[in-house]
C-alpha cells in the first residue's frame, strides 16, 4: 500500500488502510464484511439442518433412539462452557473499548481456555462412540474380539432390549456400525404413532427389521459427526483467530479507539456459539422425554 | 466544475505511472492488493478455463457430426462434456463479469481507490486458483464422468472417477466467489463518492450488488452439499444414497437452491454490461433506470424460489412442482422489463454500432430467444417431452453463452481501451462479432428443433435421421470457435499495435471515463465528486458535443 | 450511508458488566431450563411439543447472544438487514424443501 502516490501526502491515523477516508469508513466496511461473512455461514450450516429436517421429520423414532444414545450431561455441560466463553468473548470486547490491556488478555486466556474445555469435552464424547461401535464409517470403530464365553445378548429380540441401560460392548472384529435395539420403534408401534414414511422405512415383511432401522439409525450418527465435527472445526479456526488476538493484545494494540479485530474475532466466536445453541437440544434432547 | 477538471486530469505533460507501470515485478503483481491487477490476473487465469472448456466443447461438436459413436467412446464422452460443463460453469462463467469486469470497473465507477477488503479480494484470486489447480489435477488423473451435476447416487457410489479432487475443487472456488460477492456488496455499501448516491449508479454496479447477494447466500449451500458428497464417497455412509435409506432427490434440491441461482449469476452480470452498453451507445440515458436497477435485486431473489423446476421429472411432489412452476414463470417478468426498457432505449437513440454495441445488440436478440424457450421448459406438461434433451441444451446455451458469454466479451471490447490504454482494430472487432452472432445461431438453433424431435443431451450416439441438423450444428460451432478466437488475436495485437485509446474514447459521462486510460493505482488524482446523474449526455456534463456531431456525419467505418 | 456518521464508531457505553452478567444468567437458566424441559413428555399437548419448545427456548437464547453479545441492538440496519436475510433465506430452503416432502404421494416419503 505505501505504493500509492496519496499516502506521502495524507496523514493516516494508524491502522487505516489506504483505500479508506477515515476510520469511520473502515470500520463500518469491516463490520459490514463480517455480518456478511457470518450470513454466509448461517447458509452453509443451513444445508446441513435441511437435511436434519427431511430425515428428523421422516425417522422420527429412529432419530430419538439414536439420540437417547448421546450423552446429554456432556452435550449441556459444553452449552455451559460455551456460554461461559461467550460471556468472556464479550467481556474481551467491553475491555478493549475500555483500553484495559490487562483485562483484555485475561479474558482472551480465558475464552481460549474454555474453547479447549469444549474441544476437550467433544474428544471424550467422540471417544465414547469409538468404544460403543456409533460411529457411523465402518472401520472406524473400536475393533472388539468376539468372546466366546460371553452369553450371547444378539440373540434376544431388538425390541427387548432394555434401552434404558448403559450401552452394552459387543463383539465387532471389523470396527463397524453397531445397533442392537428397536424397543423405540417397537413402542412406537404399539401406541400406533408410526407414521407411514416410518413403517416404509423400519419394516420388511410387516414388521420391525433391525437391519433397515440401524441404516437409519446410522444416518443420524453420520448427521451428528458432520454437523458437531464442522462446528469443532469452526472451534479450532476460533482458537487460532485467538491466539492471534492473544498476541496482538498482549503487545497493546487495542484500545478505545482501535478495538476492530476484537470485536469482529468475537462476532465470530458469538456465531460459533448459536450453532452449538441449536444443535445442543436438536441432536442430544430430542428422544429423551421416552426415557422416563 | 468539478467534473471538467477530472476529465482534464489525464492530459498532465509528465508521464504518469499507470497501474500497469507502477511496479513490473513478478511480486508486484502477486501480492498486489490493487483490484485492477486482480482483475487482470483473473482476466488471465478464466480464459485459460474458457479455452480449455472450448475445447472440450468442440470434440463434442466434433463426435456428434456422425450419428455413431467413432471419435470417443462412450465413457470418454461422458468424462468430455462433463468437463466441458464444470470448467465453463465454475471455473468460467461464474467469475468471468464479477471477478473480471466487477473487480475492475466496480470500484472505478463509485469512485473509489480500491474495493473496500484488498486482502479479502487477493485471497479470492488464490483461492480461484487453488480451487482450479486442484480441479484441474482430478481432470488431468482421468477426469469425472458424472455430469457437472454430480447427480448421486451416481457421483457417491458408482461412479469411478475424480469426484472427490474435483468437488474439492469447486468446493475452494466456492468460497472465492462468496469472498467476491461480500467484498463487492461491502464496497457498494461504504466506498461510494461524495455525490454517488444509490440512483446514480450504474447499472452495471446494481447487477454486480444482485449477483453478490446470490453469491453470499447461494454458494455456501452448494458448498456443503458438494463437501457431503465427498464425506459419502470416502466414508461410504451418508444421507444421498437410497440403498441405505438415504433420498438423492434432497441432493438434488440442495444442489439446486445454489445451483439454479447461479444461472442468474451467469446472466445477471452480463445483463448489467448490456445496461451500460445500450445506454452508451444510443447517446441516450437509460429508460427506466429505477426498473432495470430494482429487476435485477427482483430476479436475484425470485430466483432463489424457483429451484424445482430441475427436478420436474426427478419424484419431486407434483404439488411442488406446480408452485415452482408457477414461480418460474413469475421470473420472467423482471427478465422483460429489462428487455422492454433496452428496447425503449433505443428508440430515437443516436445508435453507434461499434464493436461493443454489435455483442449488445446480440446479447438482446440470443437472450430473448434463450429466455422464451425457459418458459417452455417452466410448463410442467411440456417439460416431460424437453427434459434431458437438446431443447434443454440449447435453452441454457442461448441464455449463457448467448447471454453472459457475449456480454462478456461486449464488456471486454467497451471497457478495453480503459484495461489497457490501447484501441483496436474496429474493423476485426465487428466481424468477430457478427461471426459470434451468427455462428452461435447455426450451433444452437437446430439443437432446439433436434431436442423438440427428442434427441436426448449427453449421448455420444443419435439416430442417423438427425444427421443433418447435427453438421449445420458443428458447421456453426466452427464459425462460433473462429469468432471467438479472433479477440484473442487482434486483442492482444493492439497491446503493442494499437493507437492510443485516451481517456474517453467512446465520449461518455460515467465516472471510470473520467480518468486517465490506464487508470492510476489509486484510481483517481483525486476524490471524484459527483454532480451528475447516470448516463446524463449533455454539454453541461463535461462532454464534447461538437466532437459527436462531428462524428455522425463521417463516413461508417 | 457511508457518510452517515451516526452509524459509525459504534458507541461502546451501552453494556455494562452487570448488563452482561444479566444476559449471560438468562442464557445459562435457557440452558438448564431446556435440559430439564426435555425429560418431560409433552407429547399430551401435541405431538412434537417437546421439539417446539426446545426450538424457542434455542432461539430466545439466540436472541440474547446477537442483540448483547454481538450488539446487534446496537447496530446499524442494513446489519439488521444481514442477520434477517440470512435466516429469511434459510427459511426459503426449508420451507420449499419441506413443501415437496410433505406433498409427496399418500403421505409416504418414497426414496
Amino acid at each position: 500500500m505505501s505504493a500509492h502516490a496519496s499516502d506521502k501526502f495524507v496523514y493516516h491515523e494508524p491502522g487505516l488502510q489506504h483505500q479508506f477516508e477515515d476510520m469511520k469508513q473502515q470500520e463500518e466496511s469491516v463490520s459490514i464484511g463480517m455480518w456478511l461473512f457470518l450470513a454466509q455461514e448461517i447458509m452453509f450450516f443451513g444445508g446441513l439442518f435441511t437435511a436434519y429436517l427431511v430425515y428428523r421429520s421422516r425417522y422420527p423414532m429412529a432419530f430419538a433412539a439414536a439420540s437417547n444414545h448421546l450423552d446429554a450431561f456432556w452435550g449441556g455441560l459444553n452449552t455451559l462452557v460455551l456460554i461461559v466463553s461467550s460471556l468472556t468473548m464479550a467481556l474481551t470486547v467491553y475491555y478493549a473499548q475500555k483500553s484495559n490491556r490487562n483485562m483484555q488478555v485475561i479474558m482472551i486466556i480465558l475464552t481460549m481456555i474454555f474453547g479447549a474445555v469444549f474441544l476437550g469435552v467433544k474428544g471424550i464424547e467422540y471417544t465414547d462412540k469409538y468404544h460403543h461401535g456409533l460411529v457411523p464409517m465402518a472401520g472406524l470403530n473400536q475393533r472388539v474380539k468376539a468372546d466366546k464365553n460371553a452369553h450371547h445378548e444378539t440373540e434376544k429380540p431388538c425390541w427387548e432390549v432394555d434401552r434404558n441401560a448403559p450401552p452394552a460392548v459387543h463383539p465387532n472384529p471389523r470396527g463397524e456400525f453397531l445397533w442392537t435395539d428397536c424397543s423405540l420403534a417397537k413402542l412406537a408401534q404399539d401406541e400406533n404413532i408410526l407414521t407411514p414414511s416410518e413403517r416404509f422405512g423400519y419394516y420388511s415383511g410387516g414388521q420391525i427389521d433391525i437391519e433397515k432401522f440401524k441404516g437409519i439409525v446410522r444416518i443420524f450418527y453420520y448427521l451428528y459427526f458432520v454437523m458437531t465435527g464442522l462446528h469443532a472445526l469452526h472451534m479450532i479456526i476460533g482458537l487460532g483467530l485467538m491466539t492471534w488476538l492473544l498476541w496482538t493484545a498482549w503487545k497493546g494494540n487495542y484500545n478505545s479507539e482501535y478495538y476492530m479485530p476484537v470485536e469482529m474475532s468475537g462476532l465470530y466466536w458469538h456465531f460459533v456459539d448459536i450453532v452449538w445453541i441449536f444443535l445442543f437440544p436438536l441432536l442430544y434432547l430430542l428422544g429423551r422425554h421416552f426415557n422416563h | 466544475m468539478q467534473s471538467a477538471d477530472v476529465i482534464g486530469s489525464g492530459f498532465s505533460e509528465t508521464p504518469k505511472l499507470n497501474y500497469l507501470t507502477n511496479g513490473t515485478t513478478l511480486k508486484s503483481w502477486l501480492l498486489t492488493k490493487d483490484h485492477k491487477r486482480i482483475a487482470i490476473m483473473y482476466l488471465i487465469s478464466v480464459s485459460v478455463f474458457f479455452l480449455m472448456g472450448g475445447i472440450y466443447a468442440a470434440t463434442i461438436r466434433l463426435e456428434l457430426l456422425t450419428p455413431a459413436s467413432d471419435l470417443l467412446e462412450t465413457g470418454t464422452y461422458n468424462k468430455v462434456f462433463t468437463q466441458h460443463g464444470i470448467l465453463m460453469i465454475f471455473f468460467f462463467l461464474i467469475p468471468s463479469i464479477p471477478a473480471v469486469l466487477g473487480n475492475f470497473l466496480l470500484p472505478i465507477m463509485i469512485g473509489a481507490k480500491d474495493l473496500a477488503l484488498p486482502r479479502i479480494n487477493l485471497l479470492s484470486l488464490y483461492l480461484y486458483w487453488l480451487g482450479g489447480a486442484i480441479a484441474l489435477y482430478g481432470l488431468m488423473q482421468g477426469g469425472v464422468d458424472t455430469g457437472w451435476t454430480f447427480y448421486t447416487p451416481y457421483s457417491t457410489t458408482f461412479s469411478n472417477s475424480y469426484v472427490l479432487a474435483v468437488g474439492v475443487g469447486i468446493f475452494i472456488n466456492g468460497f472465492s466467489s462468496i469472498l467476491t460477492g461480500l467484498n463487492f456488496i461491502v464496497t457498494i455499501h461504504t466506498m461510494r463518492a461524495p455525490g454517488m448516491t444509490w440512483f446514480r449508479l450504474p447499472l452495471f454496479v446494481w447487477a454486480m450488488y444482485a449477483v453478490s447477494l446470490v453469491m453470499i447466500l447461494g454458494t455456501p449451500v452448494v458448498a456443503i452439499t458438494v463437501l457431503l458428497v465427498a464425506i459419502e464417497r470416502v466414508a461410504r455412509v451418508g444421507i444421498f444414497d437410497p440403498a441405505i435409506g438415504g433420498d438423492p432427490i434432497l441432493f438434488q434440491h440442495m444442489f439446486w437452491f445454489y445451483s439454479h441461482p447461479a444461472v442468474y449469476i451467469m446472466v445477471l452480470p452480463g445483463m448489467g454490461v448490456v445496461s451500460e452498453l445500450i445506454s452508451n451507445f444510443s447517446r441516450k440515458k437509460i429508460f427506466g433506470y429505477e426498473f432495470i436497477a430494482f429487476s435485477s435485486i427482483a430476479i436475484a431473489v425470485f430466483g432463489f424460489l424457483v429451484w424445482g423446476h430441475h427436478m420436474f421429472v426427478s419424484g419431486q411432489s407434483i404439488y411442488a412442482s406446480m408452485v415452482f412452476s408457477f414461480l418460474t414463470m413469475v421470473v420472467a417478468i423482471p427478465s422483460a422489463i429489462k428487455m422492454f426498457n433496452w428496447t425503449a432505449t433505443l428508440y430515437k437513440g443516436s445508435i453507434d454500432f461499434s464493436t461493443p454495441m454489435l455483442y449488445g445488440l446480440g446479447f438482446m436478440g440470443l437472450f430473448l430467444i434463450g429466455g422464451l424457450t425457459g418458459l417452455y421448459l417452466g410448463a410442467i406438461g411440456l417439460t416431460v417431452h424437453l427434459t434431458d434433451t437438446y431443447y434443454v441444451v440449447s435453452h441454457f446455451h442461448y441464455v449463457m453463452v448467448g447471454g453472459q458469454v457475449v456480454a462478456y466479451l461486449g464488456g471486454l471490447h467497451y471497457w478495453w481501451p480503459k484495461m489497457t490504454g490501447k484501441m483496436y482494430s474496429e474493423f476485426w472487432g465487428k466481424t468477430s462479432a457478427m461471426l459470434v452472432f451468427v455462428g452461435f445461431n447455426l450451433t444452437f438453433f437446430p439443437q432446439l428443433i433436434l431436442g423438440y424431435m427428442g434427441m436426448p443431451r449427453r449421448y455420444a450416439a443419435y439416430p442417423p435421421e438427425m444427421q443433418v441438423l447435427n453438421i449445420f450444428s458443428t458447421a456453426g460451432a466452427s464459425v462460433l470457435g473462429i469468432g471467438m478466437l479472433m479477440p484473442v488475436v487482434y486483442l492482444l495485437h493492439s497491446l503493442v499495435y494499437g493507437k492510443p485509446a485516451g481517456d474517453n474514447p467512446w465520449r461518455l459521462p460515467g465516472l471510470e471515463w473520467r480518468t486517465s486510460s490506464p487508470p492510476p493505482t489509486e484510481n483517481f488524482e483525486k476524490m471524484p465528486v459527483v454532480t451528475w446523474e447516470a448516463y446524463e449526455f449533455g454539454e453541461d456534463n463535461g462532454l464534447d458535443l461538437e466532437e459527436d456531431r462531428r462524428r455522425d456525419l463521417a463516413p461508417v467505418g | 450511508m457511508a457518510k452517515d456518521p451516526e452509524h459509525v464508531h459504534m458507541e461502546h457505553d451501552h453494556m455494562t458488566i452487570p448488563k452482561y452478567l444479566g444476559v449471560f444468567a438468562v442464557l445459562v437458566v435457557g440452558t438448564i431450563l431446556t435440559y430439564w424441559v426435555a425429560t418431560i413428555d409433552l407429547d399430551f399437548i401435541f405431538p412434537g411439543a417437546n421439539t417446539l419448545v426446545a426450538l424457542l427456548i434455542a432461539f430466545t437464547k439466540m436472541a440474547c447472544v446477537m442483540l448483547f453479545f454481538m450488539h446487534v441492538y446496537w447496530s446499524p440496519k442494513l446489519i439488521w438487514l444481514a442477520v434477517v436475510a440470512s435466516f429469511f433465506w434459510m427459511a426459503i430452503m426449508f420451507a420449499f424443501t419441506m413443501a415437496d416432502y410433505f406433498t409427496r404421494a399418500t403421505g409416504v416419503f418414497t426414496t
